[in-house]
């Protein structure tokens, strides 16, 4: 048996999947390939489950017709206030819970939010700044 | 490593191999008792490990199907995650982050301290502060706990010069990197730390303490240890003479097999452990092996818990170094005018950002959300974990409707808060704020409890039988050959973090089997 690489969201809906990620969970220093993580991830999760992804379709009509503009292209207010109308509903929970992991698992992410990870492969933070905070003063070792 | 026959019934069986089972193991097989553990996790290695929140997570994590009831929050948003625990060889010890308190003398007798609580079902335990503390200095000493024994303590990360500047401001006395199971200097074939944090993905570097890496290897070498990895345990089998004889278990294979035993050591974590002995059900035990008192599974405590997180206008960093490595002690101590009784502690707690968002207000998302997530580099955070009250209702029950895997009931574990451990809470979510408003925190944010790590009580230790499950030694009142070795035997949780005790219990218990076993008693 092959193994095939998920099938991507048609390009409609996975760029307003990946405009409600932003509206959701929005931080200017990230760029959309971060947000594109969002679609991507929900491709796998629908690709073999029908019902899943007529909710998805549905869900993506559902906020374009929310407005004169497709939902990806009108103002950050204008998104936020469609968010708010459909929070709570299947498609939004699958949308929010994906979004919650997949953008805060992003090396870009954490590298905007000043989050370095891993260091064991660097020799830990010993040496690489784990006390240097100096806006405090240090405390006496208490035996 | 030895492979045992499965009808060698002179064998000591010990299911699961955590800080419970792994250390009974260990010092079984040190005595010369063939043992065999069975793990349901696999035998993953410090280099194996992942310092990534979700992948480790899902390399770690018990992920078997379970369900939630009650009004506890977590049974809302997490709805089948009660508890946050591991599924590895060396068990929870694999993930926890190494904070080492000790019971105070108070804490074991609860109940005759503050007579009956509405709605609780406290019970004092039978045995004293003076029964533990041979064995809480013999723990201490093999877990290389710092401030004992001549280890030194670890040095101030960034997170707690934060939490520890704020305390002494805010005027608390007892403030400390804490008695940690993390080397501060090499120790036992083990480093010192390197401060890469990571605490609860497992210890790639093996400067924590856990069965894996320091109790393990060393039964091993007896060559009296069998370890099954991938090895799920579904029914301890017994016979009409009131013994068990052996355990019953699905290979890694998903093949069903038995091995039997002289004696069986349950050490499953507080749901499996009440679960298995549910499972266990026969019809000389029809409400489940070893539950004539009703109390399998009641009684279940989980800690107060809640974290503080607070914002300031310069770097913190707490990712930095050890996540734990800090302890504020003052409010762990009796003083029922604050309007609970128990005690709380204020520890160290740092989060990635996978896990920082995932728990700092679940479900919560908005500009608002992500304004907390942008100051993440700014943010300093403690855990708190105080003693909540047993209640016989907060319960691991067989959810007879989900199966699991193997076709299996799941457990269901149900919680609610006594008031008790509601006022605790508000209180320590002050406490905490008033550290950190203390070094001028910008903002501060009270986080709901995550799911459970200290998971306790469900197989109570009790002098009465028809009050508990098992007596002094962990063995159970109705079965003489069947013990709990784990934090189900919990009588009431105290506000310490638990696995010191568990570590002191096994070691008890282990010395109490052997010489029932040269008595000719076991």
């Amino acid at each position: 048996m092959s193994t095939q690489a998920p099938a991507a969201l048609e390009p409609h809906l996975a760029t307003t999947v990946a405009a409600l990620a932003r509206t959701l969970y929005p931080h200017d220093a990230l760029g959309d390939q971060v947000y594109a993580r969002v679609p991507a991830k929900i491709a796998e999760a629908v690709r073999e489950d029908p019902a899943q992804a007529r909710m998805v379709s549905e869900g993506v009509a559902d906020l374009d017709g929310r407005g004169e503009k497709p939902f990806a292209e009108r103002s950050a207010d204008e998104r936020l206030a469609d968010a708010k109308a459909i929070a709570g509903s299947d498609f939004f929970e699958l949308v929010r819970s994906t979004a919650v992991v997949e953008v805060y698992s992003d090396t870009a992410t954490w590298r905007a939010l000043g989050y370095e990870g891993p260091s064991f492969a660097k020799g830990g933070y010993l040496r690489r700044g784990f006390d240097d905070l100096d806006w405090l003063t240090d405390l006496p070792q208490e035996a | 490593m030895p492979r045992f026959d499965f009808d060698q019934d002179g064998v000591v069986v010990v299911v699961g191999s955590g800080a419970g089972g792994g250390t009974l193991a260990t010092d079984l097989c040190r005595a010369g008792v063939r043992t065999v553990v069975l793990e349901a996790g696999g035998h993953h290695q410090p280099g194996e490990f992942i310092d990534d929140e979700w992948p480790s997570f899902n390399q770690l994590a018990w992920l078997d199907e379970r369900t939630t009831s009650g009004s506890w929050r977590v049974a809302q948003d997490f709805p089948g995650l009660p508890a946050w625990t591991c599924k590895t060889v060396g068990g929870t010890t694999v993930h926890w982050a190494g904070c080492c308190p000790r019971f105070k003398d108070w804490e074991l007798r609860i109940r005759s301290v503050h007579g009956p609580i509405d709605g609780a079902s406290l019970l004092d335990w039978p045995i004293t502060l003076a029964d533990l503390e041979p064995y809480y200095d013999k723990a201490e000493d093999r877990m290389g706990v710092t401030r004992t024994n001549g280890v030194p303590p670890l040095p101030a990360n960034n997170n707690f010069k934060v939490m520890g500047n704020g305390a002494t401001r805010a005027g608390y006395q007892d403030v400390s990197t804490g008695r940690m199971a993390i080397n501060s200097v090499a120790r036992d074939g083990r480093p010192a730390t390197i401060q890469d944090g990571f605490n609860f993905q497992g210890d790639r570097q093996r400067a924590h303490w856990s069965t894996l890496t320091a109790e393990l290897p060393k039964a091993e070498a007896t060559g009296n240890l069998d370890l099954r990895p991938q090895s799920h345990a579904f029914r301890i089998a017994h016979n009409g003479g009131g013994k068990v004889t052996g355990v019953h278990y699905f290979d890694a294979d998903g093949n069903e097999r038995v091995q039997k035993a002289r004696a069986v050591c349950v050490a499953c974590n507080a749901i499996e452990t009440a679960r298995l002995l549910l499972l266990s059900e026969s019809p000389q035990h029809p409400d489940g092996l070893a539950n004539s008192s009703g109390e399998v599974g009641r009684n279940y405590m989980r800690h107060l818990t809640g974290s503080v997180y607070a914002e300031f206008e310069q770097p913190v960093r707490m990712y930095r170094g050890e996540t734990m490595a800090g302890i504020v002690t003052d409010e762990a101590r009796n003083d029922p005018d604050r309007g609970f009784v128990g005690g709380y502690y204020m520890q160290l707690l740092a989060l990635g950002v996978p896990f920082l968002a995932a728990f700092l207000d679940p479900g919560a998302w908005g500009p608002e959300f992500a304004a907390k997530m942008d100051a993440y580099e700014r943010t300093a955070g403690m855990w708190l974990v105080g003693e909540d009250m047993p209640q016989a209702s907060n319960r691991v029950t067989l959810n007879r409707d989900v199966t699991d895997q193997y076709g299996l009931p799941v457990p269901n574990v149900h919680f609610d808060d006594h008031e008790n451990d509601v006022a605790m809470r508000e209180h320590a979510y002050a406490a905490g704020e008033s550290v950190y408003e203390a070094v001028d925190a910008v903002n501060t944010h009270r986080v709901t409890p995550y799911p459970s790590t200290h998971n306790l009580g469900t197989c109570r230790m009790s002098a009465d039988p028809a009050e508990g499950v098992v007596d002094v030694f962990g063995r159970a009142h109705d079965v003489p050959n069947l013990f709990v070795s784990d934090g189900s035997v919990f009588t009431t949780g105290a506000a310490a973090n638990p696995t010191l005790t568990i570590v002191a219990l096994a070691t008890r218990q282990a010395e109490h089997i052997v010489d029932e076993m040269k008595a000719g008693a076991l």
